[in-house]
């Protein structure tokens, strides 16, 4: 393990050279711009196109607009989820929690419902409920110095406890007709879009993004260079409790009602994307459109295996493969680099 | 995982504190109980949580040889599912039955054998290749079972739950069994040794002379021989294997190695801490059965108990430094 610590840490020097420069904007856009298309998220891009291509050749209709508009859906939440989990992984660390935070905000969030709180109060109410949630995992990952996946698996635990009693396992149905308008058609695509938009200038072309880099290359180099590391890394976990609400709340639109089973596999489907986009599991490389490439590869598999009708239980084993390919295929290319 | 504050080897004695402490929160629970409810100290409900346990154990036993070697695996709760499922298949099939014991304990050692090949020839990561064979091995036990719950098993072998030897049923003599056979690999043989040089600096142990990736290989094996046991152990138990089997397992499990003392990052840990862990579970969960508290209550509390035991140093500091300003 410390081998590969070794190459990702080599690999990711280009992220702290970067980072140590000062900067005005339209240089750093310029640079962003250089990152963007460097060669990293080119496999995965080259993967989502010809798994199109195969379907589209196979399935008839796959190509219909009908059809992009039930995958969009499908993907858009674990999406935004994966695109929180990014910024984790990329700072170095981890969130397992993420499932109970979206499960959380709208069965808390749905009392509000219950309760007749009109849509403007009920929305932020559960945006801050992520947010606080979120909050409290990096209070404290940072202040007890433990590593967040322990901090993270304890805090999953007590959440989806908490939820269930409050709720007493109920779920909250019917819920108003105009909730659904967030789940309805494109737009949950188009949330994910302009999420995955801002996400990649922030962490390409502002401070903040590129500090990430290096607190996940070397959290220990980050501190003595003077960077903010825990405060760095506490807005990153309540980035992304936000955005797990925010993946909420187009659920309950697109389903139609909340239960408090909702969000249980999204942290391990959302490390799955993360990982088959590329970014390193050690944190300080990778990218946000990596994993929005990583969860539109999944989502078309997934979809393109049950129109083709295959088995439903063969996709845990197609879904696995795939990220073992992934990483191997990455650890691979490292592999030949630095080979000892 | 990646930490900066990597703990070297620690002294015994913070290791034993552990354990007294363990023991003394369990002796906590069980006069708690004791007092709150007359039918906990009864000798049925006390066998009750014994056999209940013994899975998990099973499997925590497992996940802490692997936690010391440095390692992580996401997969046990896959595995028991796996060779309970298969011992069913099987079985049906029409095998003799001493075969199908045999196969369904090498698919374990499969499993991990693949386990170890990702981690050592690839050179990916513990945490993501296990998910990735967890989610795989999952698939195979639902295509095996096809949604449905499986309760061919011949009578012999389901009447192993009712078997007593001095008044402690079988099932968690196996565990107790198992756990002291690890000790005692784990602390005087010197393969022990090993498997705690290389989770405590892989790169030490391998400049040492250790052979890593041989050792891996072993704790890999090993954790899924043990796993396949324990989802036998389940079968016994439930009387049938089910495709949802231990789908929580590998968070309950982690949860009880991790309050049990053993290091997330490898080369810090023992069995007996694990299993003082899941003892504490699943006594706090008989607990709140009994009262007739809401179950939840439990997941909550062991949540607190688990930060509460890995921030310890941290925590007792910021109460130190708020009592005295």
């Amino acid at each position: 393990m410390n081998h590969f610590k070794n190459f990702t840490s080599e690999r990711s020097h280009e992220h702290l050279e970067i980072s140590n420069s000062k900067s005005d904007t339209a240089s750093n856009i310029l640079i962003g711009l250089q990152r963007l298309f460097k060669i990293r998220e080119l496999p995965i891009l080259l993967y989502v196109i010809g798994m199109i291509g195969v379907f589209s050749l196979i399935i008839e209709g796959f190509l219909a607009l009908q059809n992009f508009e039930i995958m969009s859906r499908q993907i858009s939440t674990i999406g935004i989820v994966s695109i929180g989990m990014t910024l984790i992984i990329l700072s170095g660390g981890i969130d397992l929690s993420v499932g109970a935070i979206l499960s959380f905000a709208i069965n808390i969030g749905g009392l509000g419902i219950v309760h007749g709180w009109p849509i403007w109060v009920v929305y932020p109410f559960m945006l801050l409920l992520g947010v606080c949630l979120g909050w409290i995992n990096g209070f404290l990952i940072t202040r007890l110095n433990v590593h967040a996946l322990i901090i993270t698996l304890a805090t999953m635990n007590i959440y989806r406890g908490i939820i269930m009693i409050i709720t007493e396992g109920k779920y909250i149905t019917p819920i108003p007709n105009y909730y659904s308008f967030l789940g309805s058609g494109f737009i949950p695509f188009i949330i994910l879009v302009l999420i995955l938009g801002v996400f990649i200038f922030i962490t390409l072309c502002t401070p903040f993004g590129r500090n990430l880099f290096a607190i996940g290359s070397n959290e220990k180099s980050a501190i003595y260079s003077g960077l903010p590391v825990q405060q760095h890394k506490m807005i990153v976990y309540v980035i992304s409790g936000f955005l797990s609400a925010l993946a909420g709340m187009i659920l309950v639109g697109k389903s139609g009602f909340i239960q408090p089973q909702a969000g249980i596999g999204y942290e391990l489907n959302a490390i799955a994307a993360v990982v088959i986009g590329g970014t390193s599991i050690f944190g300080g490389s990778g990218s946000v459109l990596g994993t929005f490439l990583g969860s539109l590869l999944i989502g078309l598999i997934l979809a393109g295996l049950t129109m083709l009708a295959v088995n439903p239980y063969w996709i845990g084993l197609i879904t696995g493969m795939f990220i073992i390919i992934a990483i191997a295929v990455d650890s691979l290319r490292l592999f030949r680099k630095y080979r000892r | 995982m990646k930490d900066e504050r990597r703990q070297t080897v620690l002294p015994s004695t913070s290791q034993r504190k552990i354990l007294y402490i363990l023991g003394a929160v369990n002796v906590i629970i069980m006069a708690a109980l004791a007092f709150l409810s007359p039918t906990f100290l009864t000798y049925a409900n006390f066998t009750a949580v014994l056999k209940r346990m013994s899975e998990l154990a099973m499997l925590a036993i497992a996940e802490t040889v692997v936690f010391i070697s440095g390692g992580f695996d996401l997969s046990v709760g896959a595995i028991m599912a796996l060779s309970g499922a298969l011992c069913g298949k099987l079985y049906v099939a029409g095998l003799p039955f001493s075969l199908v014991i045999i196969l369904s304990l090498s698919s374990g050692m499969i499993v991990g054998a693949l386990n170890a090949f990702l981690v050592v020839a690839l050179n990916l990561q513990p945490f993501i290749v296990t998910l990735a064979t967890m989610t795989i091995v999952r698939s195979i036990v639902y295509s095996l079972l096809k949604g449905i719950v499986l309760a061919d098993f011949p009578e012999r072998f389901l009447n192993l739950n009712y078997v007593y030897i001095f008044k402690i049923p079988l099932l968690f003599l196996i565990v107790v069994a198992t756990a002291m056979l690890v000790t005692i690999m784990l602390r005087k043989t010197i393969i022990g040794q090993r498997i705690f040089a290389v989770g405590a600096d892989e790169h030490t142990a391998f400049i040492s002379g250790i052979y890593v990736n041989r050792i891996k290989y072993l704790v890999y094996c090993l954790s899924g021989f043990m796993c396949a046991l324990g989802g036998l152990l389940f079968t016994i138990r439930i009387r049938a294997i089910m495709p949802d089997a231990g789908i929580n397992a590998p968070l309950e499990v982690i949860t009880a190695v991790l309050i049990g003392g053993t290091a997330i990052t490898g080369g810090r840990g023992s069995v007996l801490g694990s299993l003082l862990g899941v003892f504490a579970m699943f006594l706090l969960l008989n607990g709140f059965n009994l009262l007739g508290l809401n179950p939840f209550w439990n997941v909550i509390i062991v949540g607190v108990i688990l930060i509460y035991v890995v921030g310890q140093e941290s925590i007792v500091g910021f109460i130190r430094a708020w009592v005295i300003r």
